[in-house]
């Protein structure tokens, strides 16, 4: 017994080694003892809001340790610079408090995302002696940071009220389920459901149920396991043949796609059942057959706010087409800076802005060819193969490490190496299939499959998430792999 | 609790239950397939002191009659604790220790990077001059090398094979550094003695003659035998190695290092 209760403790207690994902055994436990506390208290609102405000805390202690203060302190100035801009009547005192909020919450950001960055940069050109700072990166900061961000401008705006107390903001803000790797709320999206309090019905918690469902499938089966070949391929990035670095190139691509969207489906699923719709972040991007529908589809929580709070408050199309041109470019080049401080991300975002511009650019004449089946074919490879390649940079270690992957593709390629290699990753081909082709069949039937497991009984159901979980557990690894995005 | 919740709550206590109930069963089969134990049972009621103990006494017995019967290591310095970044080079038996060293490595601070070059000798790694490229990328300030398994049964070992010893102790320079050898499955033909020689006092861990639970090839040790085997070193350095370094024994069977290179065989 005194061995239970020691694990016990161990096990909720933080552990930087282990953050508490969706996908991981403690994280259900949990939930499965907060969901009846939480039906329970769903109808007292101020209850329930201090109660879900409490668990996302430790929800956050668990990833992040004693950083889920920093989360409370930007809340609390978010909260009061807020309430203070409504009772101002004069605009520049108004403009003041917005500044002052964004200065607080993206400093904080620059500061532990950035500084070690800017000071390794600052050093290269001073050939200075740099030694990096002793800076931990909160979880999930960039994703709470553009919340909050949202959040003062449109106080400031007008487009949303305040909300009265702090309970309220800090729910919104800290909600568990998009904490730590979105999607990224909008307040105008999200406030007015804390205020309808919504009790979801049966049908939405079963499709939440089947979207964390389909998540568990996508990053803990899926994702996991093709990324250990994946790693080889890019931790030895002439190690292998062309082939199989090709292989590896696809598998990443795939795999940052599970991954994420994985982790996302989770997140919506759970926000579900408690009854919050947080959108859609993931619309099948890889069958897109342009960049512009590439980002209507992936990510799309951050595309629509870099667009709406970047590129928009840039200028948007309404400067001309150079300047439209320019502010696709900064936004994108703010995106690729978003998912982390270093350059392969700032060339990762820029190579997407130009992708948008080139897009943008042609676009006329490219409305002047026939909508043919070989044009989409074309269309769709040359988007593919462009999004594929620029993920090697956002993956591999170094700028050289990308270009050897690359190299290795085009120089060291043999039709000799496929069948040694179909019997010997057999099983990392059989997951790339699934993923690949249950990405390429009409939206529609997904939903089907979906909307019959909703209908389905009792049994089937617990049936049909024992094997998923089993199946998790035959594929894991030792250690869960951290979601990808958690880094961002 | 409205009906919806109530049986997804449902549905999630049944499958809690279940997974705890079957993970405290060693092993279950469906047909050919065995299940994978879920562990749930194991983690709430593991004692972790028992279980440390039971791994470092099982290690200890081995490593330190190996080290006597050795006679190459003498030296009891005081633990470095700092914080160490450790490169790891080696053959195929890097497989099994590295995820243990890369335990001990989170345990203790330090930062692991592994390099696996698979069928390589010592012969290989001197010709290539790998090593030295790996101490300019990874600079690091501690060096575990496992070599010498592809290398058992050469004949007329000596001429062959000093000048490539001597060779990676030379691109090592001034980095303390331990050689484990390989761990024989069959006595060889001198390449213990070689090493032992030209590593020196406290740099080298003799594996030849440890018990080992073997895979189906019959050379490797398996992977719960490999991590004893690293649970060996790790008790035999403080004790025995030139520069101990702090190998706390760690609370996860297993770790991923830093960096894994993988290289495959010359053709």
């Amino acid at each position: 017994m005194e061995n239970i209760w020691y694990n016990i403790q161990s096990l909720l207690s933080y552990d930087p080694a282990a953050p508490m994902i969706f996908s991981s055994g403690l994280f259900w436990c949990l939930f499965m003892m907060f969901l009846p506390l939480y039906a329970l208290l769903k109808k007292r609102r101020l209850q329930m809001l201090l109660f879900v405000v409490a668990f996302s805390l430790y929800f956050y202690y668990k990833s992040s340790g004693w950083f889920f203060l920093l989360l409370v302190g930007t809340s609390l100035i978010d909260w009061g610079l807020s309430r203070i801009m409504v009772t101002l009547g004069r605009r520049w005192k108004r403009r003041l408090c917005l500044i002052a909020s964004i200065t607080v919450s993206l400093g904080v950001l620059c500061y532990f995302k950035y500084a070690n960055f800017f000071l390794w940069n600052w050093n290269s050109m001073v050939k200075g002696n740099f030694q990096p700072l002793d800076i931990i990166l909160p979880v999930g900061i960039s994703f709470y940071t553009f919340q909050s961000i949202s959040y003062i401008v449109d106080v400031y705006k007008g487009r949303v009220a305040p909300t009265r107390r702090w309970i309220d903001y800090m729910f919104f803000l800290s909600f568990f389920p998009a904490l730590v790797a979105g999607p990224i709320v909008r307040a105008d999206y999200f406030l007015p459901q804390i205020e309808r309090n919504h009790n979801a019905v049966t049908s939405e918690i079963y499709w939440g149920f089947w979207l964390i469902l389909i998540g568990i499938v996508k990053k803990a089966l899926i994702a996991d396991y093709i990324s250990q070949y994946n790693d080889l391929i890019f931790a030895s990035p002439t190690g292998y043949s062309g082939f199989e670095s090709l292989m590896g190139v696809v598998g990443y691509t795939m795999q940052i796609y599970c991954d994420f969207s994985g982790y996302s489906d989770m997140a919506i699923g759970i926000a579900l059942i408690m009854g919050f719709r947080l959108g859609k972040n993931f619309d099948f991007p890889y069958k897109s057959k342009n960049l512009t529908e590439f980002w209507r589809r992936w990510h799309i929580s951050l595309s629509s706010w870099l667009r709406d709070y970047v590129y928009i408050p840039l200028g948007g199309n309404r400067r001309g087409t150079v300047r439209t041109y320019v502010n696709n470019f900064l936004t994108m080049l703010i995106g690729g800076l978003w998912h982390g401080a270093a350059w392969k991300f700032v060339f990762w975002g820029a190579m997407h802005g130009v992708g948008l511009a080139v897009h943008k650019a042609t676009a006329p004449l490219l409305r002047r060819v026939p909508d043919i089946w070989p044009v989409k074919a074309t269309a769709w490879v040359v988007t593919i193969v462009y999004v594929s390649l620029l993920w090697v940079f956002f993956r591999a270690d170094s700028w050289a490490d990308s270009w050897l992957i690359i190299k290795n593709i085009f120089t060291n390629f043999s039709p000799a190496h496929i069948l040694p290699f179909i019997q010997v990753r057999w099983l990392w081909l059989v997951m790339m299939s699934i993923i690949i082709v249950s990405h390429s069949v009409p939206s529609r039937w997904i939903d089907a499959v979906g909307r019959r497991f909703v209908r389905s009984p009792w049994i089937v159901k617990l049936l049909v998430f024992v094997v998923v979980v089993q199946l998790v557990v035959q594929f894991m690894s030792q250690d869960v792999a951290p979601f990808i995005y958690f880094q961002f | 609790m409205k009906k919806g919740l109530l049986g997804l709550w449902s549905i999630l206590v049944v499958a809690f239950a279940l997974f705890m109930i079957v993970s405290s069963f060693d092993s279950i089969s469906v047909g050919s397939v065995e299940l994978k134990n879920s562990g749930m049972a194991h983690r709430l009621t593991q004692s972790p002191k028992v279980d440390a103990s039971g791994f470092i006494e099982a290690g200890a017995v081995i490593a330190d009659s190996v080290t006597l019967h050795s006679g190459v290591s003498q030296a009891v310095n005081e633990v470095d604790t700092a914080a160490k970044t450790i490169l790891f080079i080696g053959d195929s038996m890097l497989e099994g220790l590295s995820p243990r060293l890369a335990a001990y490595a989170k345990e203790n601070g330090h930062i692991l990077y592994t390099v696996i070059w698979y069928s390589s000798t010592s012969k290989i790694w001197s010709d290539a001059s790998k090593l030295s490229t790996y101490i300019r990328q990874f600079q690091p300030d501690y060096i575990f090398i496992c070599l010498g398994a592809n290398e058992l049964f050469v004949k007329d070992i000596m001429a062959k094979r000093d000048i490539c010893v001597k060779n990676i102790i030379k691109e090592i320079g001034g980095i303390p550094y331990v050689w484990i050898g390989p761990p024989n499955w069959k006595d060889d033909t001198g390449i213990n003695r070689l090493i032992a020689d030209n590593a020196g006092p406290g740099h080298y861990f003799k594996s030849d003659g440890m018990k080992f639970e073997r895979a189906k090839d019959g050379a490797h040790p398996t992977h719960r035998s490999a991590a004893r085997w690293m649970d060996s070193v790790a008790r035999w350095m403080p004790l025995h190695a030139e520069h101990p370094i702090k190998l706390d024994f760690p609370s996860v069977a297993q770790a991923r290092p830093k960096k894994v290179i993988v290289l495959q065989p010359q053709k």
